[in-house]
């Protein structure tokens, strides 16, 4: 009986499937992963001793914890500025602008962020409304027109972005586009346009246009689009890709997109058209800084704030991610039309983290967003 | 045993614990919300398609497997290690790709056949793009335990004269059906989770209008995340409840399996196979290359492109492969005690962890990791390690430990209990039984289990943004700042690392073990 159960165990340790790999094997495997595993973890807290001490700095400056909505791409060469200007160490958390927002609110008193830099607005009105916003400096905040800075100084305006029709110049004949962003609800147009309906800074520019235009008009100028059943995309990159390939001739984006994927592709056939006249599609969204309340750290916060205001970052902004620079003096330097030149409809963007559940209500309830 | 199993339980309960806690705090009408035109088309949509997608995973895995195992197509190992492939690519990227490639003006619309496609959108459209990521789910344990059927049945009922497709449906298919439920349940709740595929697919499912409303209208976010997880718990339930009725039968075969001459439907079968690879692999992996040709080929001054390297992805590189290893051994060796306990010793207890640990697999990344910040900024116990590698680990661990508990539990499942028993006839303590006997014999299952657990953390995106230390980039998160920023080119060369380092790992950790899946 006994020697009859050894031989099953014998029987199945050799089976064809074990043949290859036999207990020992697998132990050595075991360790092998261990050996990996401690040699993962030795590393790892080398590489985040460096990235947190203070040693490989210039000069002792402090550290400053940054959690920004904006790409690593894009900060990292400020960044690097601001830490070879100062002698300051930044730690720097990269993440979605309305996902950093949601985090610093769950982080609350014991939030490590010192400064949070947000892509849109509505963000921005979510922390100021929980209280997580400290105020700027006045000198700091003074840097930027009062237009684009909140008048508590819990924001401050970095850079610009301006809603524009982008179109696909094969397809399009820029005579032809409407001189109002209303006109788009024409069937004509809506079932070709794309939109962006789940994207925040769509969301931002229907949240002006119910403040300005009124509720009615905006839920009826999306519900057109959705009747007329106006292409969705998720993002605004995406709606440009599609104009460039001629999948759709146009689509409501932010101007830069354009700018950018012809810098990698100079071929794409697209060009922004900003509407004239203080037309409600050309909005001005800004991108802004704040301090996060809870900082021990507001002096080396207001510094870097300022820095980004600075000339060497806004030109940074300006050149390589063909935005608007806000402060004060700034000018484009690629072929944008001067701000000055630009006929900007009058609008609070402080008005904007209020109406953003409506927003969201209006978008669902006129069906754009699509099944 | 107990013990662990109740620790286990609480762990994995964060997330569930945490929608819990932040709803009862809201003034919202809940049932007004759930019953709402808002709420239940969403998740009609959410429940069709999760549906949808396990049946034609379902269909797709097992073909592939049976093909692959059971007949003489040429080339079938070949065929069955780069079938299962599209498991290393991320929804959002395969979605983005897929998107890119195909349809009248698309990067690959001058190509014969693949260009003629549409694109895909909408329910069809996300139908067919989750399928061909999720399919390896069903494929890896049906495959496995298609190698592992004694052939006696199968040799019995063919010499009673039946045909061979009689044959797989009267004797095979009874015998592989846990393991396709096990997949299938994981394609489920990964689609109910799925944020990336579904927003670029523009289909609307509960896990868009949670994302929608998770800053504008955080009570209406919190309450639909909860109603998602009490559906997973419900579904979770079901699937163990069927199982429980259908006990998968240990096997240890010695036997060659059954094998199916194809004659010629050798044609037909090799270019089903061909089709599938094509649609999964090769068409989102050449929009991928052609993004990166196009970045490194092209002589622009741009700051994204600057830094254009594949020196500069090492770091991330060795961050998301070192990370999830790591969470993948802590995911097995949490979760194997309570296979155990479930599958060897039928525990209440256990079963109730497990369902815990399965749920945790259906709720979207995001709603994780804030659980996990709002539980460890609670206590002064654990606020330390808030944005430390540990909480991170942990994180994937809630988050696709139900892969490991899968796994695990088919691996002790697979081994019988006769050696443990003979073992103790002779002798032998538990620990040395456990050591000598059991864990030898399953540990190639477990690892397998790992590896699933290894190639989901790889791909993690939003848990790993908010958990990780901070200043730690994986590829994962540099795929996504690049495409964020516009910057196709450099999404396109990490995707493809992705891709490479992923690969490489599914093959030493999954597919050479795969055999021990069922």
């Amino acid at each position: 009986m006994l020697g009859r159960l050894y031989n099953w165990r014998e029987a199945a340790l050799v089976s064809p499937a074990m043949s290859k790999r036999s207990p020992l094997r697998a132990l050595l495997s075991l360790l092998v992963l261990v050996a990996l595993v401690a040699a993962a973890c030795s590393s790892d807290s080398d590489s985040s001793d460096g990235a947190a001490g203070t040693g490989t700095a210039p000069e002792d400056g402090g550290t400053l914890t940054l959690y920004t909505g904006r790409g690593e791409d894009l900060m990292q060469p400020v960044i690097e500025a601001f830490e070879e200007a100062t002698g300051i160490t930044v730690d720097v958390r990269y993440g979605g602008t309305a996902e950093l927002a949601l985090l610093i609110q769950a982080e609350g008193d014991r939030s490590p962020a010192d400064v949070f830099l947000s892509q849109s607005p509505g963000a921005v009105g979510f922390l100021a409304g929980e209280g997580m916003l400290a105020q700027i400096d006045e000198d700091v905040a003074n840097l930027v027109e009062e237009r684009f800075r909140n008048d508590d100084r819990r924001w401050v305006g970095i850079t610009g972005r301006i809603r524009t029709l982008v179109y696909n110049t094969e397809l399009v004949d820029p005579a032809d586009l409407p001189a109002s962003v209303f006109d788009l609800a024409d069937p004509e147009f809506a079932s070709r346009l794309g939109v962006a309906p789940t994207n925040g800074s769509f969301q931002d520019w229907v949240t002006a246009l119910s403040a300005l235009a009124g509720e009615d008009a905006t839920l009826e100028f999306l519900t057109a689009l959705a009747d007329a059943g106006a292409p969705t995309y998720p993002k605004n990159g995406p709606i440009v890709e599609a104009v460039g390939r001629g999948e759709i001739p146009f689509g409501l984006v932010n101007h830069y997109y354009a700018h950018i994927l012809k810098a990698e592709n100079p071929d794409l056939p697209v060009e922004n058209y900003i509407f004239p006249d203080a037309d409600l599609g050309a909005l001005l969204l800004t991108t802004s800084a704040s301090i996060v309340a809870p900082t021990n750290n507001a002096d080396l916060a207001n510094r870097f704030i300022e820095f980004l205001l600075g000339d060497e970052a806004q030109r940074i902004f300006a050149a390589d991610e063909f935005e608007y620079p806000l402060a004060k003096g700034q000018v484009p330097v690629i072929d944008l039309p001067p701000l000055g030149e630009i006929d900007l409809p009058a609008y609070d963007l402080e008005e904007l983290g209020g109406g953003l559940a409506r927003t969201q209500e209006l978008i669902d309830e006129s069906g754009v967003a699509g099944v | 045993m107990v013990v662990v199993a109740v620790l286990v339980a609480v762990v994995f309960a964060a997330p569930l614990g945490y929608l819990v806690a932040r709803t009862a705090t809201t003034d919202l009408d809940h049932g007004a919300l759930i019953t709402s035109e808002r709420t239940l088309r969403p998740l009609a949509r959410t429940l069709g398609l999760a549906t949808g997608v396990a049946l034609a995973a379902s269909v797709l895995g097992t073909s592939i497997a049976w093909i692959t195992t059971r007949t003489d197509l040429p080339f079938r190992r070949a065929v069955r290690v780069v079938a299962t492939m599209p498991l290393v690519i991320p929804s959002f990227v395969g979605s983005f790709a897929l998107l890119a490639a195909l349809g009248p003006h698309g990067v690959l619309s001058d190509v014969p056949l693949v260009g003629s496609l549409p694109r895909p959108t909408g329910f069809f459209g996300a139908l067919g793009v989750l399928t061909l990521l999720t399919y390896p789910y069903v494929l890896l344990p049906v495959a496995a335990r298609l190698r592992a059927l004694p052939a006696s049945l199968e040799e019995g009922a063919r010499l009673l004269g039946r045909g061979p497709w009689r044959v797989f449906a009267t004797v095979v298919i009874p015998q592989i059906r846990a393991a396709i439920m096990a997949g299938a349940l994981l394609v489920f709740l990964y689609v109910v989770s799925d944020f990336g595929a579904v927003s670029m697919l523009r289909y609307r499912t509960l896990s868009v209008t949670i994302f929608e409303n998770r800053l504008v209208n955080q009570p209406v976010s919190l309450t639909l995340g909860l109603l998602l997880g009490l559906i997973a718990v419900a579904v979770v339930a079901a699937e163990r409840w069927l199982v429980r009725r259908d006990p998968l039968p240990p096997s240890m075969s010695s036997s060659q399996p059954v094998e199916v001459r194809l004659g010629r439907w050798k044609v037909v079968a090799g270019g089903a196979m061909g089709a599938v690879i094509v649609a999964a692999l090769v068409v989102p992996i050449s929009a991928l290359a052609t993004w990166a040709w196009r970045g490194l080929t092209t002589d622009v001054v741009h700051i994204g492109i600057d830094d254009l390297s594949l020196a500069a992805l090492a770091r991330p590189s060795w961050n998301s492969a070192s990370v999830s290893l790591i969470a993948a051994i802590v995911a097995v060796g949490l979760l194997w005690p309570l296979a155990f306990l479930t599958t060897r010793s039928h525990s209440r207890i256990g079963s109730a962890a497990g369902i815990m640990v399965t749920s945790g697999f259906a709720l979207p990344g995001l709603v994780i990791a804030l659980s996990l910040v709002f539980w460890a900024l609670q206590s002064d116990l654990i606020a330390p390690f808030y944005q430390t590698m540990p909480l991170l680990v942990l994180g994937y661990v809630v988050h696709f430990g139900a892969q490991a508990l899968q796994a695990a539990n088919v691996a002790v499942g697979a081994v019988p209990r006769r050696f443990d028993d003979a073992a103790r006839l002779l002798g032998a303590s538990r620990a040395r039984r456990l050591l000598t006997v059991d864990l030898p014999l399953m540990l190639p299952g477990l690892a397998a289990g790992a590896g699933l657990v290894l190639l989901s953390a790889m791909k993690e995106l939003p848990a790993t943004l908010l958990l990780a230390p901070t200043g730690f980039d994986t590829l994962a998160t540099r795929i996504w700042s690049a495409a964020e920023d516009g910057f196709l080119a450099e999404a396109g060369l990490a995707s493809m690392v992705l891709v490479a380092v992923s690969s490489v790992l599914t093959w030493l950790l999954v597919i050479r073990r795969a055999d021990r899946l069922a």
